[in-house]
């Protein structure tokens, strides 16, 4: 999965979804290429993945190829209109851009466009080979990948209306957009990935995403032993039959185990790496 | 007196399943127990017999002592603004077109919503326990924070200079402040887009008052609230939970305790394999002894260095579907502050 130019990941909130970005950044960079990861939420889990403490909207290197940011909608609002308007000094505007932030955190897909057009931005640049996104979850993905298309639907004319479309095309085109949806073997994760499937297939405003589940436990055949050792194996195995319950209704496309007793989420991201290694 | 529990914690470590698990042991002790839930699973919901109901409290049909009810996490500004706002203003606000849009957005808004719901539960003495499940976003901090944020937003010195004094006087608003950030807007979006955003702003704005003193209300209501943090040994969860456990003291209280879902039993982590075991099993009973280990490195790392109370929830692999099930799902749990958490009754 070395191609596309922008990786977009979500998932249930819960489902590990910053630690399979953060997994994913690292194999990309292992193969040499140039990395933007972006983290989307405050308080995002990607930053400690890295362990590299929080990150800031200006893209900073965390290993040698890769840089990483933080989105942070304001700066991304004031970086879009100086450039827009050509005044490179809008900062000292910041009034003026203030408040055009909180007209624009109540317009439904402006708020969203300007970090989704952000990163799409980052993608045309040719500073990276691969934009990486720890996108929002599920539940509100749908309004980030929707934002260009909604947009041109709300305003016929004006710089967005343009702009809007090359990134609608963007997004949909499967040789520039992977999408990737991390879930769980669990009732919840499962109901709600089967919707985000549904929508986007209805929608078309990405390519069908490829699903992870996370966190699965391998199968065993082994007779119960005695004790404590038989207490393990009990709980091991109920654990994977409900399991296989959910992972009936997946998409087989692809798993990645459990992490047995690991510290740290760096721990978490490096082994995920190597799980990862060689997907499609 | 009505006590009040909020379970807080990050997302998937069970906190839905956890707090309907407390009001079913709370209300089997005799204790009149509403439990207020976010986006149950289907499985538990038909448990706690809110399948197909509302946000208004349902009393469970075999349990006397239990009611439940769930909040409707998209109501968000359409609540806040029924109760605050005029009606004509109420019904020209819920009408905009970017109400549904900037309700589903902001999420502070449906926090908001959520926690003044749940405060009047509260406020109604109707039950001796409420035990709140926090919605997920911000993992219950929002909860919090909501209220403050809420009035800030409506009544913040931004949109104060935008709308333009106290009282939103349209004329005043476009001469003074708005009009080069709508030519601005217009440069680049080519609409009046923003000028039919900044309209519903101005409507949003005359809410203020009721935002602000209802917001005060919710505040004392959740500063009065046991807190529980809710988490797994899971390195993401943990973090979160220490996130949680070092902020809420400021926000609101010190939580009473820090709860472990999914725990192992203790002894488990000394558990070395019989040589004569077959390989898979071995392999097994490896992986779950180090599981063990986190878990205690993860507990230890509350007790020692943050002085938290730990409590322990034993992992169940089957989701509780009935009322049995969530009693028996706490039957064996240690150290949860039951005399802090439960009134006398």
């Amino acid at each position: 999965m070395l191609d596309e130019r922008l990786v977009i990941v979500s998932g249930k909130g819960g489902v590990g979804k910053s630690a399979v970005t953060a997994a994913l950044a690292l194999g990309a960079q292992r193969h040499g290429l140039r990395i933007l990861a972006v983290e989307m939420e405050t308080g995002g889990g990607l930053s400690a993945h890295f362990g590299t403490g929080p990150l800031g909207f200006a893209p900073r290197e965390v290993r040698p190829g890769m840089h990483a940011m933080h989105m942070v909608r304001s700066e991304a609002l004031l970086e879009y209109l100086s450039l827009q308007l050509r005044l490179p000094g809008l900062g000292r505007f910041g009034a003026i851009a203030r408040a055009f932030d909180a007209l624009a955190t109540a317009a439904p897909a402006v708020r969203e466009i300007v970090t989704i057009g952000k990163i799409l931005w980052e993608v045309r640049e040719d500073r990276w080979d691969m934009v990486l996104v720890d996108a929002p979850p599920t539940g509100q993905i749908a309004s980030y990948l929707r934002a260009p298309t909604s947009i041109t639907e709300l305003v016929a004319t004006g710089r967005i209306s343009h702009q809007a479309e090359w990134m609608a095309a963007t997004l949909a085109d499967p040789a520039l957009t992977r999408m990737i949806v991390v879930t769980l073997a669990e009732e919840l994760p499962t109901t709600e990935t089967e919707d985000t499937l549904a929508w986007i297939d209805a929608s078309g405003v990405v390519t069908t995403p490829t699903v992870i589940t996370n966190r699965v436990l391998d199968p065993i055949r082994v007779k119960t032993p005695a004790g404590v050792a038989g207490e393990m194996v009990t709980l091991h195995k109920a654990l994977v039959a409900e399991q296989g319950e959910w992972l009936k209704r997946l998409p087989p496309d692809v798993t990645l185990p459990y992490m047995f007793g690991l510290f740290t989420p760096t721990e978490v991201a490096a082994h995920l790496s190597d799980r990862l290694e060689g997907l499609e | 007196m009505t006590k009040t529990v909020l379970v807080t914690g990050a997302g998937g470590v069970g906190k839905t399943t956890f707090s309907a698990a407390l009001a079913v042991t709370a209300a089997r002790r005799g204790v009149r127990t509403l439990v207020v839930t976010v986006d149950p699973a289907r499985r538990l919901a038909s448990a706690l017999g809110i399948e197909h109901l509302g946000d208004e409290p349902q009393p469970h049909g075999d349990e006397p002592n239990l009611w439940a009810a769930m909040l409707d996490s998209m109501a968000s500004w359409r609540a806040v603004a029924m109760r605050h706002a005029d009606p004509t203003v109420a019904t020209r606000l819920a009408d905009n077109e970017f109400f549904q849009a900037a309700s589903e957005h902001f999420p502070a808004s449906q926090a908001y919503a959520a926690a003044d719901q749940a405060a009047t539960f509260v406020q109604a003495r109707a039950w001796d326990l409420v035990v709140i499940d926090t919605p997920p976003s911000g993992g219950g901090i929002d909860f919090f924070t909501a209220p403050a944020q809420m009035a800030d937003l409506v009544g913040g010195r931004l949109l104060r200079w935008i709308t333009g004094g106290p009282l939103p006087g349209r004329r005043f608003f476009y001469d003074r402040a708005a009009r080069p950030v709508l030519r601005m807007a217009d440069t680049i979006l080519g609409s009046g887009l923003l000028e039919r955003v900044s309209e519903f702003l101005i409507d949003l704005r005359t809410t203020y008052d009721g935002v602000a003193r209802r917001g005060r209300e919710i505040e004392r209501v959740l500063r009065d609230a046991s807190i529980l943090v809710l988490t797994t040994a899971d390195p993401a969860p943990v973090s979160e939970a220490v996130r949680f456990y070092r902020q809420l003291p400021d926000i609101a209280s010190v939580p009473a305790a820090v709860v472990f879902n999914r725990s192992l039993p203790p002894a488990w982590s000394s558990t070395v394999p019989d040589p004569g075991l077959p390989a898979a099993a071995s392999h097994v009973v490896a992986q779950w002894s180090a599981e063990t280990l986190r878990q205690a490195d993860a507990r230890g790392e509350f007790s020692t260095r943050y002085g938290a109370r730990v409590a322990t929830v034993p992992w169940q692999p089957d989701a509780p579907t009935d009322l049995a099930g969530l009693e028996t799902l706490l039957r064996e749990a240690e150290g949860i502050p039951w005399s802090e958490l439960l009134p006398d009754v």
